[in-house]
């Protein structure tokens, strides 16, 4: 390590002391008042309602004639009737793991040595500028995908807040990441007869411990079992459906293929991508299967996707199929999440169907406990000064965990410098 | 205002266009080289010996020999009413109605009447001068993205001033076609940026045809694409030869117009001398060097891919030490740091609202840079996609400048921001006399939207182009397929089958293996 990188690290180590001591404060409670409340729960849309957070929770949510006459909190916002949504929450992107995407010592996105055990997490910055930026969008949390390995099985995701903390990683190796369809070498059956076979061989091994072990426990024997090889481990919660197989795939027919292998495996499925899913909307639907894909890849972008279209949220909606809206590209627009949703709703989709497609349903894929206004929830919500997914509305406050963020960016450090007046060279601005 | 004034006036490559006498080389294509190598061995052979020399034919370089046959579809007198107007030329103009006759704007006003005019009630709904895109790769590397069809960047060598961005295009991307539902109009396509010199780009109508000529805006200057920083140097710098450094980028654009320098004087003398009723030897005609000597004569305008501040103040340095224009910026992250340089050396900059951080040289972003650059005087500001995705959406890209630049201390309004992407971009490619603008006598390319554009949730419902519905969302009739996705989707359960025994056989021709082709 050169000296620079390793006093960079000391700093970074001092300062994540700090960070944490800060941490360990308590959330101060706050009550939003007078705000029109898109739940995305039960409730729906609610109007002068008040959503009182405390210790990073949502502790009440209260329609208009609900509101007790005395709050007993710390701060009170008046929202002033403008609308209140839960954080979004970002998915299919590199957020944390590239800063450059040219330079590559900061990029950990990727690994020829990545497999099923692939933790990028360990590489998550809760630093990188990329953060603050999204954060103008209204995004509140990610489902981190890294690209990982050049196997069919790249890695693992994670989840993460973008409150910038160095404990923003929430859930470490939340699903496996699986990449099919075509490519530019060989062809796209072995990779789904490898991703098979990999689980018909875990599968076995499994039943064949369980054997063993039921033999033991009846012989009151030790027979030897070798103990799983961590990727065995990460097969056998795929197995379980305790852990989430996330698996790219544009065409029907592999959409189709992955459909039967969630069958005969019982794994608990997102499609990924899925340009070409609208072929195969009713499929998907009967197997209950969420699909994340973007808004606006509606060109025939290759003969995988020859169905890409600006309708296909709607189409797959109207289908009864949970969709996720994800950001096509990398991470540095992640923040406009909200415009992509608003391109959906210009396109068929129903305002809360968007919402839900980018709060509600990826905390539902994902086990978060995210995405809605309702009590109990994280506090992650953002006031809006308008229609969030207008191009003329903006952010004008954001809670994550119950604490208010900043939405100054790097961007606005160098706006303001030079946008201000000075007789002085502009690297005296600051 | 670009030091060429008006460029459109220097163009010679309209074959039509006879007045253009004096200024430039004229265009003949009826003249070969054979006859020339002829002509002039005999001149030799037989004059030698006199005071002058009987003179050859003068050699003449075709400027044009791929000519545009464009025509403008079938176009009808148009009047719509009641529209909210935004004119490209800054203004606003609330209920007003617009007459387009012959392909051209006739009149914008209030209570117009036009006889034997379709008259299409537009209450409600905005419209604008059609869209402009500075900066597109559509046709050169289009969708869907197969090694097959790409072709826009000619990474063999530094300088590649010899190749043509219209030669590569594939006029039935599906991308054109959902770029006129975007409202797009016209569109430059440019070759990629890895090369120090990567072409000369090409100004397209938006119009479905088959070949390229017949997309090919007539009269509109060739751009020259140049590129600045870590692109060239990445992809020279690998294969260890110039440039591996941004100093080897500016020795390479310096080699380069010395060369070109020496062609045009090699040129001009030859011109001169054949005036002067000598029978010189014609310089020997170089691909690459014709084309930056259009540049040299202001004929082919400067677009420079080039993010950084002091990159871009070298190339304007540059521009003056081989005295030419340095046109329009590309991308130009740091615009707003040198938004008064910019402005005072007649560059337009060609930016994205947002989009940042792949490279070193795109990390100082910031969401106001357009209005930063826009605001000084005598600026030209455009916002461009340079993707083949936000270009249907170009003015969205304008109203996240706009919305985001008003949230700190801006005031613009749509009739400001609507020029970024119409006006200001057709003075960058040196079209503005034509399009770009609503007034009377422009080429009527015309969108009506939804609602006010600067919406998420616009949509272009109607475009024209020379006064001819090219778009309809509401009318089938009017919305264009690209030969590649006809009949990718066909239904393989034929219902009104003739026979049960034709069915077979048509399948059993589909599942035999492929020939050899």
């Amino acid at each position: 390590m050169k000296n620079t990188q390793l006093l960079t690290s000391l700093r970074y180590v001092l300062l994540g002391a700090l960070t944490l001591t800060t941490c360990v404060v308590q959330a101060e409670s706050i009550a939003i008042t007078n705000a029109t409340v898109y739940t995305v729960a039960k409730k729906g849309v609610l109007s002068q309602a008040t959503v009182v957070l405390d210790n990073g929770k949502i502790t009440a949510v209260y329609r208009n004639d609900e509101v007790p006459e005395l709050l007993s909190v710390d701060t009170t916002v008046d929202a002033k009737g403008r609308i209140l949504t839960p954080g979004f929450i970002a998915t299919n992107n590199l957020l944390g793991l590239v800063e450059v995407g040219a330079v590559s010592n900061t990029r950990d996105s990727s690994d020829k040595k990545a497999d099923i055990t692939f933790d990028a997490s360990l590489a998550f910055n809760p630093k990188s500028t990329l953060i603050a930026y999204a954060r103008k969008g209204g995004i509140t949390s990610s489902v981190v995908m890294p690209y990982g390995g050049e196997k069919v099985i790249t890695g693992q995701s994670f989840v993460v807040n973008l409150s910038g903390d160095f404990d923003s990683v929430v859930m470490p190796k939340n699903a496996v990441i699986a990449s099919l369809g075509s490519s530019e070498k060989g062809s796209r059956a072995t990779k789904l007869q490898t991703l098979n076979n990999e689980l018909e061989d875990a599968q076995k091994e499994l039943t064949n411990n369980e054997k063993v072990k039921a033999s033991n426990k009846k012989d009151n024997e030790e027979n030897e079992t070798e103990s799983p090889s961590r990727a065995d481990e990460v097969m056998y919660e795929l197995l379980s459906g305790d852990k989430l197989l996330i698996a790219y795939a544009d065409r029907a027919t592999d959409i189709l293929a992955l459909l039967k292998l969630k069958k005969k495996f019982s794994l608990n499925l997102v499609l990924a991508g899925a340009s070409d899913a609208v072929l195969v909307s009713d499929e998907i639907a009967q197997a209950n299967v969420v699909v994340m894909m973007s808004a606006i890849d509606n060109l025939p972008s290759s003969f995988d996707s020859l169905h890409n279209s600006l309708t296909n949220v709607a189409k797959l909606t109207d289908a009864g199929i949970k969709v996720i809206i994800s950001n096509s590209g990398e991470s540095y627009n992640i923040n406009q999440l909200r415009f992509d949703a608003g391109v959906a709703i210009a396109n068929g989709v129903s305002e809360t169907t968007a919402l839900a497609a980018i709060t509600a349903n990826v905390a539902d894929s994902f086990n978060l406990n995210s995405g809605r206004i309702a009590v109990g929830k994280n506090a992650d919500l953002v006031l809006w000064s308008s229609d969030p997914f207008e191009i003329s509305s903006k952010v004008d406050a954001m809670w994550i965990n119950g604490k208010a963020m900043s939405l100054k960016s790097r961007q606005d450090a160098l706006r303001e410098r030079y946008t201000a007046e000075t007789n002085l060279p502009r690297a005296y601005t600051k | 205002m670009l030091k060429t004034s008006s460029p459109r006036n220097l163009i010679t490559s309209d074959p039509d266009n006879k007045s253009t006498t004096t200024l430039f080389r004229q265009f003949d294509h009826k003249k070969n080289v054979f006859t020339l190598i002829t002509t002039s061995l005999l001149a030799l052979g037989l004059t030698a010996c006199l005071p002058k020399e009987k003179q050859d034919a003068k050699v003449v370089i075709n400027k044009n020999p791929y000519p545009s046959t464009y025509q403008a579809l079938l176009t009808e007198s148009t009047l719509l009413t009641n529209a909210t107007i935004l004119t490209g030329t800054g203004e606003r103009l609330n209920n007003t109605d617009i007459l387009f006759v012959n392909g051209k704007v006739a009149q914008v006003g209030e209570n117009l009447s036009a006889e034997q005019a379709t008259v299409i009630d537009v209450k409600g709904k905005w419209i604008t001068p059609g869209i402009i895109d500075v900066h597109s790769h559509l046709g050169v590397y289009p969708n869907p993205e197969v090694e097959s069809h790409s072709d826009g960047n000619e990474m063999t060598s530094a300088n590649t001033s010899e190749v043509w961005a219209e030669h590569s295009v594939w006029p039935q991307d599906p991308a054109f076609q959902a770029a006129r539902a975007g409202g797009i109009t016209s569109l430059q396509i440019l070759p990629g940026s890895a090369n120090l010199f990567g072409g000369r780009g090409v100004t397209l109508r938006n119009v479905p045809s088959e070949t390229m000529q017949g997309m090919k805006f007539s009269g509109a200057p060739y751009g020259l694409k140049m590129a600045c920083g870590e692109n060239p140097k990445r992809v020279y710098g690998s294969r260890k030869v110039l440039p591996s450094t941004r100093m080897g980028n500016v020795a390479g654009y310096r080699s380069a117009w010395l060369a070109a320098t020496e062609y045009k004087r090699a040129w001009d003398k030859y011109d001169r001398d054949y005036s002067a009723g000598e029978n010189p030897e014609a310089p020997k005609r170089d691909l690459a060097l014709d084309t930056l000597m259009g540049v040299l004569e202001g004929e082919i305008l400067i677009h420079n891919h080039c993010y950084k501040a002091e990159e871009m103040a070298v190339m304007i340095d540059l521009s003056n030490e081989f005295n030419y224009h340095s046109g329009t910026f590309h991308h130009a992250i740091e615009g707003y740091k040198i938004a008064d340089l910019l402005a005072a050396n007649g560059n337009c900059a060609a930016m994205w609202p947002d989009w940042w951080g792949f490279k070193m040289e795109a990390y100082d972003m910031v969401e106001e840079n357009v209005a930063i650059v826009d605001a000084v005087k005598n600026s030209c500001a455009v916002v461009h996609s340079d993707s083949a995705t936000t270009i249907q959406r170009l003015n969205q890209e304008a109203a996240k400048v706009m919305y985001r630049a008003n949230e700190n201390g801006f005031a613009l309004k749509e009739e400001d921001a609507i020029k970024w992407i119409t006006a200001n971009a057709a003075k960058s490619l040196g079209i503005n006399d034509e399009v770009g603008s609503l007034e009377a006598g422009k080429n009527a390319d015309v969108v009506v939207w939804n609602m006010n554009p600067f919406s998420v949730y616009a949509k272009a419902e109607q475009v024209f182009i020379d006064g001819a519905k090219v778009f309809d969302r509401l009318d089938e009739k009017y919305q264009a397929k690209s030969d590649f996705l006809l009949g990718q989707q066909l239904d393989n359960h034929d219902t009104n089958a003739v026979s049960l025994t034709e069915n077979i056989s048509v399948n059993n021709a589909a599942t035999k293996p492929a020939s050899k082709e």
